[in-house]
């Protein structure tokens, strides 16, 4: 065939976005493969090290329950310490996922669809981690049920104009859509699964989940619609959750909290941190499940652009911040930004200006932006940095604030950091039970973007081949 | 709701109607409706108005899904009272009239008594020597009673003994020619010195010391120096103009005659117009004090530099020609001179007998006596001072020559002179008695050891500071059988037998009421706690001075002072007095050498901070071969080339209680203060190690080397120097700049919503009634709305003495976390008091900053910042416009505490109530909850204080009177700083202070309408030192 007779408008060629010429079956056997042979030994390993952290967890959360928040190096002035630093640090990775399925999906980017799956599992776990430290945070956390709005003799209700009320309802509303959104996208998949299944009791398991999908034509019509409605439930969320948590900070009148660029700081703040996550995840279990071809590089590359963009706004915001304190002309203003850069917490905010700020600007170079150690260094980098960031903004705004008879110094304890590290345990071992029992890539979604998918592929003879 | 046929029929005869009043036959809405419920209205609605019945049905039904049975309370056993007490009403406090022995001097107090617990002190407002107010070290010594600590048992080389062994030993020295040696802590007690005249009469020979740790009584041997008698001075510092202090600590908590003189000098220095007059303060000290902090003009200068400074003026008056004045000494002189006798000058206790003579003699100069200055004639023979009487006891002990020591109160191994060798002389008599609260460092080395009661376990009088004759009653019977007074064990080592403290008193005070019914004055004494005019006469003897001042000596001093926190050591064992912040450092729980950032140059001496905490380098003091080793702390404002330090810590004291051990996962050990033996044990260092065989407070030649270690300090506060244009968080301005401008303290205030509109609280009230959301009239219809409760606190009088802070840690029950976590930052004061180092030009920011208290309770805003972001409302707005904390319901998020501009509010970060030993218990205040852990608090305006007033006026069925409440620091401050009171009633003392024109509320541009009100700061320089312009 000559070019030309084809009339249509040649577009820049777009990389495929499955490559290795796999075919629907290719792929089906690569994912579901993992779920039913043994894992590799390195599974193990990593199970071992994450159910170790989840462990100290757990035995912290015991320790911190018997003797009282004072395990903790929270003090006077400063009451939120670490627990919060990484419940913002949780609920900031818990972003990604939902972004991609969701906002990507209405945006039709169809390289979502190979990351999607891992994305969403990785949000809903980092939101488990999130909720678990404003429970434990908490001085008496046997009445934690006090923050629900649960009817009682006294009437009493909890208060609606406090921000954490509002977290409670934005963080408890965005896990239960996150989860239900990544069940449903999953439901062709089980059921895939189900039928391959050689032992009964996992067909049973996996056949219930599955809610009898037969791949009908019904049921694809009926799946496609709950799936771009609750994306479209989804999408809005993914910016107020975020949004909400800030107000956490920017409804306070604290100097360096009463800010009112913290909604679209933190929710940039949060997509960066989340693409960093997912990429340090992928960048793993590609290489290990020898998925490489369907999480192409190409993939990562899409996500370096965007934590480039994401950085980058975020270092926008911590410029902004500076100048809103000059130009205010208010004293305290002025000082608490000159405290992050300059007091004994400048260590602190140097570390987050320059992993947040400085560290992806080298994506700019497409080279570095197509290295997988690089890719992989500064993902971690980014989390590193943001953690800080949620550190900077927690803890050196409340050791001085107006009075300065009131200022102190804030130390973390031992409890603090294996809790920190323990959390890390929880979302970990999440994770790799997903790798290990549920389809890791979604499959009906990735052979929906294979060019065999269109309709039309077989028409005019068009071979498997790249288009020219 | 249920129908039931039977209720629901109409009635038959509806002709025929029985009514029971005219409303009810006219059907009366309001009678129909009152009449329909089962109970009054409001009694069992719920806020929103639903029925208790309907309620009930609900939570039956709930009941009955949940099959709830299982659950049962502990089952708990109230035991009546099978004959009630005399006027006692459960929970109904009462107040009796009672006194403490305070370095000698008799303080009148009211001491409150729960179901017979005493839970907190105050000071007697009837008595001519008092107000209301009272110090740290009285209210502090509520916690004295309850020290779990405080020895139990007689002992006897050690082991237990019997009060009758002790009887046994005092029969036998009734026999025989004993010499008897007494050691006692001063005491004005007209019964101890009855039984002190008899001691003297059965044993001839016999030696009485009056033993203070802090050597001799200086200001009266000055006195007694010029007027060849025993005089006592009392200051009337309101009438002066002029007031010079010469490293005297007259407002300090632990001046004798500290409440009295901080009320007279407060009142020369509260301006509430243009025109009023103030008094000008000039101080020359070595250290930083309460006193300096006031001062307008303030000197720093070695103690042994300031007899230099008094013989200059003096020599400008003409008393002396001697050395010619410099610039400052002229200037006080002068100023002095025009006051016409409306001025004072009173040396401190560092400086020797002849600066005080020579103060007196310049007061009588200036005409002073007799206007400022009263002389009071104390009716005791001339004093042989301490620093000539004790060496000599201590020869004649070393010789063997005394058969008997008695030990009252004192505890002279801990704090005497180390050159002398105390416990050396002490093995050399036969008998060595110790009566103590605690088993001490003395009671160790003795042969005997009896329990001490305390005050409020014990009779007793005493006289006050101008005499006026007190009796001391107890609230409770002795916490420990063996426990015995004072004047039981004298008596009975006099006499050989036991009488009951009772009938000493009443021995003594038989004679002074003669000429009247015994019974009815006497219970009217008790009942006022003092004689009506039985003070000291005044008298106006010659003066005469022919003693010389020493030479000043340049070398390096070392000053010992009393500590403001445990005063000589009696109090290391109290918690709330470790944990109370020095006034000046703010360090917690230790002592140390204070130097001037000079001299901690010149001698290459560090104390870093680094992160919360203080890391202070440790230096060896050396003086006649005895050291000590201490850590050091730099004081900007401190003298350079002295060191000061406070005795009173380095105490050893045993204790039979067991230690707290608990499994390592439990932090309870940890976090109990009292888990590890006493309180003081290990708690800084004994400085008395160091004093010269006169135990002179000045001590010079000291050699100060580094040792190269460390020893963390902890702080409540940070250093700091505020740059006061930049946070006017303190407002401060110059007697001419105040008359120019009254209200000089809102000149560039950053305007807020409020301020152009109508006065902060003045729709509060309408809003409480017309717009109240709750339906039911129990809550519309409370008037608690009807008082606005407001403070303001007067910057210009607060000299930073912490009475307000204990006042508040007894009256609310704020427990105490210890050193460590102090440290941490977790100290649980609901009120603090702010030092700020305050410098202005371009002065050497290092050598002479000026300090200003600010004392910081809860601001109670009205736009509260706390209350609207509780998740669970446990903070909340009342109707009468204070906040409040419901400990029930809060959940501890801590959010509140964020978000309070004033960080006023505390947080239990351990359970820290669950390990106070039983005694202490005691000495909790009914009233109050008791916070678990994990939960906030904070300043409530004393709202049990104000709920009992109202109730009590709910019952006489009156309305509240004019200023009849009273917040626990307001009543303690003796210098009237702290004004509470009812904001709606104009005439109401804090009405009237808000109306001040020096008035500013502290951060109001952040529109969160603080209750709480400060009045700037004034100071009257005077302008020969500090021109104008």
């Amino acid at each position: 065939m000559s070019s030309s007779t084809d009339k249509t408008v040649k577009l820049p060629a777009e990389p495929p976005l499955v490559t290795g010429n796999l075919g629907f079956h290719d792929i089906t056997q690569l994912v579901s493969y993992h779920t039913e042979k043994r894992p590799p030994s390195v599974w193990y390993m990593a199970l071992a090290v994450s159910s170790t952290l989840l462990c100290i967890l757990l035995l912290m959360i015991a320790y911190l329950v018997w003797n009282g928040v004072g395990v903790w190096g929270n003090n006077n002035p400063v009451g939120w310490g670490w627990p919060i630093v990484n419940f913002v640090f949780w609920v900031g990775i818990g972003h990604a996922g939902t972004l991609i399925s969701a906002i990507l999906f209405l945006f039709r980017q169809q390289w979502r669809t190979a990351i999607n799956r891992s994305a969403e599992a990785m949000t809903i776990f980092a939101v488990i981690c999130a909720l678990l430290f404003p429970t434990i945070h908490v001085g008496r956390v046997w009445v934690i049920y006090w923050t629900l709005p649960l009817p009682n003799q006294m009437e009493m209700w909890p208060q609606f104009k406090s921000p954490l009320l509002w977290d409670v309802f934005a963080v408890s509303v965005y896990f239960t859509v996150s989860l239900v959104f990544w069940y449903i996208g999953m439901v062709p998949d089980l059921a895939t699964l189900r039928d391959r299944a050689r032992n009964a009791f996992k067909r049973r398991i996996l056949g219930f989940f599955s809610l009898g999908w037969s791949g009908a034509n019904r049921h694809w019509r009926n799946y496609e619609k709950t799936y771009l409605l609750l994306a479209a439930l989804a999408t809005p969320l993914v910016l107020s959750v975020h949004s909400v948590v800030s107000f956490d900070f920017a409804v306070s009148i604290i100097p360096g909290w009463h800010t009112t660029i913290f909604p679209p700081y933190f929710v940039a703040g949060a997509i960066f941190s989340g693409f960093a996550m997912v990429m340090t995840l992928l960048i793993l279990a590609r290489r290990i499940y020898g998925i490489e071809n369907i999480i192409t590089i190409d993939h990562l590359e899409k996500m370096a652009i965007i934590t480039l963009l994401t950085g980058t706004m975020v270092g926008f915001a911590y410029i902004t911040e500076f100048f809103i304190a000059w130009y205010s002309q208010v004293e305290y203003e002025q000082y608490a930004f000159l405290n992050r850069a300059t007091g004994p917490y400048a260590w602190a905010y140097w570390i987050m200006m320059s992993c947040n700020l400085l560290f992806p600007q080298f994506f700019w170079i497409k080279r570095l932006r197509r290295s997988i150690p690089f890719l992989f260094v500064t993902s971690i980098i980014v989390n590193i940095g943001m953690w800080f960031e949620r550190f900077v903004i927690t803890v050196t705004s409340l050791h001085r604030d107006f009075l300065p008879s009131s200022w102190d110094y804030f130390n973390p304890t031992i409890v603090d950091i294996l809790t920190f590290v323990g959390s890390f345990g929880l979302f970990l071992t999440l994770f790799l039970i997903f790798l290990r029992y549920l389809p890791m890539v979604s499959m009906a979604e990735v052979k929906m973007v294979l060019p065999e998918s269109d309709p039309h592929h077989y028409d005019d003879n068009h071979s498997k081949s790249e288009p020219h | 709701m249920i129908s039931l046929p039977v209720i629901d029929a109409p009635t038959r005869d509806l002709n025929r109607r029985l009514w029971r009043s005219r409303p009810h036959l006219d059907q009366d809405p309001d009678l129909i409706e009152m009449a329909s419920e089962e109970l009054i209205p409001g009694a069992s609605d719920t806020p929103s108005g639903s029925n208790r019945r309907h309620f009930m049905q609900l939570l039956g039904a709930s009941m009955a899904m949940a099959g709830l049975a299982a659950c049962r309370r502990p089952v708990e056993y109230i035991m009546p009272f099978s004959d009630r007490p005399e006027e006692l009403i459960p929970g109904v406090p009462l107040r009796y009239a009672t006194a403490m022995n305070f370095r000698g001097i008799a303080r009148p107090l009211l001491a409150k008594s729960y179901d017979g617990r005493p839970v907190k002190i105050e000071g007697n407002p009837e008595h001519p020597n008092a107000s209301g107010s009272s110090g740290v070290f009285e209210q502090a010594s509520l916690l004295q009673l309850y020290d779990p600590d405080r020895s139990k048992n007689i002992l006897r080389t050690g082991s237990p003994a019997s009060w009758n062994d002790f009887l046994t030993l005092c029969e036998q020295i009734q026999i025989g020619n004993r010499r008897i040696a007494v050691l006692a802590s001063p005491d004005s007690s007209p019964t101890r010195n009855r039984l002190r005249t008899q001691l003297e009469t059965q044993f001839p020979g016999a030696t009485w010391i009056e033993y203070r740790s802090e050597g001799d009584d200086v200001e009266t041997l000055g006195l007694q120096m010029i007027y060849g008698q025993a005089l006592r001075p009392v200051y009337d510092f309101a009438n002066a103009d002029v007031i010079v202090s010469l490293d005297a600590n007259f407002l300090g908590p632990h001046a004798r005659n500290g409440d009295w003189n901080t009320r007279s000098f407060a009142q020369s220095r509260k301006l509430n117009g243009a025109d009023d007059q103030m008094s000008r303060l000039y101080v020359a000290e070595s250290t930083y004090t309460s006193t300096g902090t006031l001062a307008d003009h303030r000197k720093r200068m070695r103690s042994n530099d300031i007899s230099g400074l008094a013989n200059q003026i003096a020599s400008f008056l003409g008393i002396h020609s001697g050395e010619t004045p410099d610039a400052f000494a002229a200037s006080i002189a002068a100023d002095l001179q025009n006051a016409n006798g409306r001025c004072l000058i009173l040396a401190g206790e560092t400086q020797p007998a002849e600066v005080h003579a020579l103060c007196a003699l310049m007061n009588e100069t200036l005409g002073a006596i007799g206007t400022t200055v009263t002389l009071l004639d104390t009716e005791v023979p001339m004093q042989i001072p301490q620093s000539q009487a004790f060496p000599e006891l201590i020869e004649e002990m070393e010789a063997g020559q005394i058969d008997l020591l008695l030990m009252l109160g004192v505890n002279p191994v801990y704090d005497a002179p180390s050159s002398l060798n105390f416990p050396e002389a002490m093995s050399r008599v036969m008998e060595t008695i110790h009566v103590g609260l605690h088993v001490d460092e003395t009671a160790r080395m003795s042969t005997w050891h009896l329990p001490l009661t305390h005050y409020l376990e014990a009779w007793g009088d005493g006289r006050s500071w101008d005499g006026t004759l007190t009796v001391a009653q107890p609230l409770i019977a002795p916490l420990y059988e063996d426990a015995k007074s004072e004047i039981e064990v004298l008596h009975t080592l006099v006499n050989g037998q036991h009488t009951k403290g009772y009938d000493l008193v009443r021995e003594t005070w038989t004679p002074v009421l003669e000429d009247q019914n015994f019974e009815s004055a006497w219970r009217r004494t008790l009942h006022d706690g003092y004689l009506q005019d039985t003070g000291f006469a005044s008298v106006t003897p010659a003066a005469s001075f022919d003693g010389q001042l020493a030479t000043p000596d340049n070398r390096l001093e070392l000053v010992f002072r009393l500590d403001p926190t445990i005063l000589d050591g009696s109090f290391a064992n109290n918690a709330w007095c470790q944990e109370l912040p020095d006034p000046i450092t703010k360090i917690v729980w230790d002592n140390v050498a204070v130097i001037s950032p000079k001299t901690a140059e010149d001698y290459g001496l560090v104390c870093e901070y680094s992160k919360g905490r203080y890391y202070a380098d440790v230096v060896t003091l050396a003086a006649d071969g005895q050291e000590i080793e201490l850590p050091i702390w730099i004081l900007p404002g401190h003298a350079d080339n002295t060191i000061s330090v406070t005795m009173g810590y380095g105490r050893e004291i045993s204790t039979t209680r067991p230690e707290r051990d608990t499994p390592f996962w439990d932090k309870d050990d940890e976090t109990d203060i009292y888990a590890r033996g006493t309180l003081a044990t290990g708690v800084g260092t004994n400085v008395s190690k160091l004093r010269n065989l006169l135990a002179q407070p000045v001590l010079t030649g000291v050699e100060l080397t580094a040792t190269g270690r460390k020893w963390t300090i902890v702080t409540t506060q940070d250093h700091g120097i505020l740059d006061t244009e930049a946070r006017p968080l303190i407002r401060m301005a110059t007697l001419d700049e105040y008359r120019q401008d009254p209200a000089f303290a809102l000149q560039d205030e950053a305007p807020t919503p409020s301020s152009d509109m109508k006065t902060d609280f003045q729709d509060y009230p309408e809003l409480w009634k017309n717009n109240h959301p709750a339906k039911s009239p129990a809550y519309r219809d409370s008037d608690y709305w009807q008082n606005q409760w407001g403070m303001v606190i007067d910057l210009n009088t607060c000299t930073g003495c912490n009475a307000c802070i204990v006042a508040c840690q007894a009256e609310n029950n704020i427990q105490v976390v210890g050193k460590k976590e102090v440290g941490n930052g977790r100290e649980l004061h609901w009120l603090r008091v702010d030092r700020y180092f305050l410098s202005e030009g371009d002065m050497d920011l290092d050598a002479d900053p000026q300090i200003v208290m600010q004392p910081m309770p809860c601001q109670h805003c009205e736009n509260a910042p706390c209350e609207s972001v509780c998740p669970v409302a446990a903070t909340v707005h009342s109707p009468d416009g204070t906040n409040q904390m419901i400990y029930n319901r809060c959940i501890g998020t801590r959010y509140c505490a964020n978000n309070c501009p004033y960080k006023v509010r505390r947080y239990n970060f351990y359970n820290w109530s669950k390990t106070i030993p039983d005694t202490v218990q005691m000495a909790q205040n009914p009233n109050v909850s008791i916070r678990f852990r994990g939960v906030m608090e904070k300043c409530s305006f004393c709202i049990q204080r104000i709920r009992e007033t109202q109730k009590r006026a709910g019952l006489e069925k009156r309305p509240l009177h004019r200023d009849e409440v009273a917040t626990a620091c307001q009543q303690a401050c003796s210098a009237e700083s702290i004004t509470f009171g009812d904001l709606n009633d104009d005439q109401s003392k804090v009405s009237q202070a808000m109306r001040n024109p020096r008035g500013y509320k502290l951060l109001a541009e952040l529109n969160v309408k603080p209750r709480v009100s400060y009045l700037a700061r004034v100071r009257n320089p005077n302008q020969d030192l500090e021109p104008v312009g």
